[in-house]
């Protein structure tokens, strides 16, 4: 197997071996079926481009993870105010909760993790209990009926365990980048080892 | 097709694995298509056959399943590898008696795996139902001799190279051998909890990514290029579409289980490469459709391009969606309704469904030297695939937002089942059509056999005209 690698966006293989490709190219028969030797059209190369972009951007923000305590401590402040206790209604009380909390915490995704005043009862003294206990909030999310701990492995605290939020940088991120480095580089380098794209075989010669 | 189980290899006609096969997965393709009508009328009418347990949804939803994947598209799959492998390679197939005890075999161990699958044996993971010993049987009986077929043909072949759909036929038959022993793993060592969960989903994703969809992204490779006479557009994308399923396919299974409590970083990471799902996807297209230029007449007049092509289409949405629908913004709304049933029928009973369709309909034809019986059946058959697909896939989903709807917003169920009724009976209707449709098929391709047009040697199929 020989190299070359004056002309790397070319070809990768020296000449001789390139006109041994062609020939064989050119030759074979498989089956009656023949390939043709053309470039990535750059179309497809934009949309290959654009999928890697597309894939770390759409999931970066880890957008749609489950609510954290943190997200309700409002919520279950506001239970305890007397203009909610007095409301008897549970719809209504629930309204007058999301009244008080607009502007206060992540309106966004408190719209998109509704809850109703049962929800809340099963995990207002759960959070009471966190609360009291000093913790951050933010490493405990809520997952039905219950509160844990959150499955996030971020920045190391002070006794070396990890916190239990999002970094910004996430490990299944930093593996995804080289992942696709590796991959591309590889593939690069499998198609330059291909003739020239600049030469067609002559089918049926 | 019996008789020559017992004769010596060299005695065997060429082609003879691939024709059993054929007959087979056809064969089960009207009863799994059947089972899965069953099942649908049993969702759009709750009364229908009630009483017996056997007839339970419970019992009948997971035959359904496990006879169209390793009945019809697996056998379909086989039968393509049977004939294509050889033709690449300009030789014959290694064991045409090793092929037909394969097949034998096959529908021997398939046939009792779905007999307790209905009697309620069940390992009661999705996808991976059956229990182990059928498990260990399928592995040792069904996948390990066919990819000793595969690969001792490839190694026999004729040729320096080897062809694009060969690459994928190698790796495939390898890869389900892995993902069937591996997959199970649960099972065979009681392994429990979030590992068992891991695995189930593990197995799921990669028998679709690493057998069903490369296997029939390869049909297309042969069948385009065969079929029209193009060369194939480009090797080089041939690679890209090659090592991208590879890569990216063989990863994202923790994409499964967004809401389960894994390591959000490997969410992170399944989340990412399942975006990256899209990379063979556009390999895959536009090869195939830069592969037709100056041939497009064919997508109308020739019923394998049009199965062909229709198939590839149709991996455009399956991607788009299985692309972004796992990621956590759109698969907490979608996780668990019908939109994801849908999406499951578009990969198996879209995508997948037409690219081996093609091949069993060139095959067959090909192998016996008997032109296609009645154009008009196969038309039909077509156009009722087509539709009924077309029926049950737009109604699975508008049911799956309706089911994603009620989920959120905590909409009482009995809501939901009454919103969504109309979209069952849409399903039933869908899905009966796909059944009568291949009911049509199995016909017109056992008359092809016993009364088709003979084609001469050294001619293809579609290259004779229609006497009928």
């Amino acid at each position: 197997m020989s190299w070359n690698f004056d002309r790397p966006l070319v070809t990768l293989c020296d000449a001789s071996t390139n006109e041994a490709d062609k020939v064989l190219w050119e030759k074979e028969d498989l089956g009656g079926i023949t390939e043709d030797n053309n470039r990535m059209p750059v179309p497809v190369v934009l949309l290959v481009v654009l999928t890697v972009l597309t894939a770390f951007a759409v999931t970066f923000p880890l957008w749609g993870q489950r609510p954290t305590a943190a997200l309700y401590a409002g919520y279950v402040k506001s239970m305890d105010l007397p203009e909610v206790q007095a409301i008897q209604d549970d719809t209504a009380a629930m309204a007058k909760i999301i009244q008080l909390n607009v502007g206060k915490g992540d309106d966004a995704k408190l719209e998109r993790h509704p809850l109703g005043m049962n929800d809340l009862r099963i995990i207002k003294p759960q959070i009471e209990a966190l609360v009291a206990k000093g913790v951050n909030l933010e490493e405990y999310t809520v997952v039905g009926d219950l509160i844990v701990n959150a499955n996030f492995e971020g920045n190391k605290k002070a006794d070396v365990t990890p916190e239990r939020i999002q970094p910004w940088w996430d490990k299944g991120y930093t593996i995804d980048i080289f992942y696709v480095i590796y991959f591309f580089l590889m593939v690069i380098i499998l198609i330059k080892r291909l003739p020239p794209s600049t030469w067609q075989p002559r089918h049926n010669h | 097709m019996f008789k020559y189980l017992l004769a010596k290899n060299e005695d065997i006609p060429a082609g003879s694995a691939a024709v059993f096969f054929g007959f087979s997965s056809i064969i089960w393709f009207v009863i799994g298509t059947g089972l899965g009508s069953f099942n649908a009328a049993k969702l759009a009418f709750p009364d229908f056959v009630t009483g017996n347990i056997y007839f339970a949804f419970g019992h009948m939803r997971q035959v359904h399943v496990m006879a169209v994947i390793f009945g019809w598209i697996s056998m379909a799959f086989a039968m393509a590898m049977m004939y294509i492998t050889p033709a690449l390679g300009n030789s014959k197939l290694w064991s045409e008696k090793l092929g037909l005890w394969n097949c034998l075999f096959w529908n021997v161990g398939l046939a009792l795996g779905l007999t307790v699958l209905w009697a309620g044996i069940t390992s009661g993971r999705e996808y991976s139902d059956f229990p182990w010993p059928i498990d260990l049987y399928l592995a040792v009986f069904v996948f390990i001799p066919l990819a000793t077929n595969v690969w001792m043909t490839v190694l026999t072949r004729k040729t320096q190279g080897i062809y694009t759909t060969n690459w994928f036929f190698i790796a495939a038959v390898f890869m389900v051998i892995i993902v069937f022993l591996v997959g199970n793993s649960p099972e065979f060592f009681h392994l429990t909890g979030l590992t068992e969960a891991y695995l189930t989903w593990w197995f799921a994703h990669n028998v679709l990514g690493l057998w069903i969809t490369p296997v029939a992204a390869a049909i297309a490779y042969y069948t385009v290029p065969k079929v029209t006479g193009n060369p194939l557009y480009s090797h080089r994308i041939g690679h890209l579409h090659f090592w991208s399923v590879v890569v990216f396919y063989s990863t994202p299974a923790a994409h499964h289980l967004m809401s389960a409590p894994l390591p959000e970083w490997l969410k992170s990471f399944a989340s990412v490469e399942g975006v990256l799902i899209l990379v063979p996807a556009i390999a895959f297209v536009s090869n195939i459709m830069l592969t037709m230029r100056g041939k497009w007449y064919m997508f109308v007049e020739n019923i394998e391009i049009r199965f062909t092509i229709t198939g590839c289409l149709m991996a455009i949405p399956l991607n788009m969606q299985g692309g972004f629908q796992q990621t956590r913004a759109i698969n907490w709304y979608i996780h668990g309704t019908g939109w994801i049933v849908a999406h499951a029928h578009l990969a198996l009973l879209g995508f997948s469904t037409f690219l081996e369709g093609a091949a069993v309909y060139l095959g067959l034809q090909t192998i016996m030297r008997r032109k296609l019986y009645s154009l008009t059946l196969a038309n039909l058959h077509f156009w009722m695939l087509l539709i009924g697909f077309t029926i049950y896939w737009v109604s699975m989903t508008i049911a799956g937002l309706i089911q994603g709807a009620g989920k959120i917003y905590e909409v009482p169920y009995i809501d939901v089942v009454i919103a969504e009724h109309p979209y069952m009976i849409a399903r039933w209707i869908g899905g009966t059509l796909v059944f009568v449709g291949n009911i049509l098929w199995l016909y017109n391709m056992w008359m092809t056999a016993r009364v088709g047009t003979v084609v001469p040697a050294g001619r293809m199929p579609h290259e004779l005209s229609y006497e009928r």
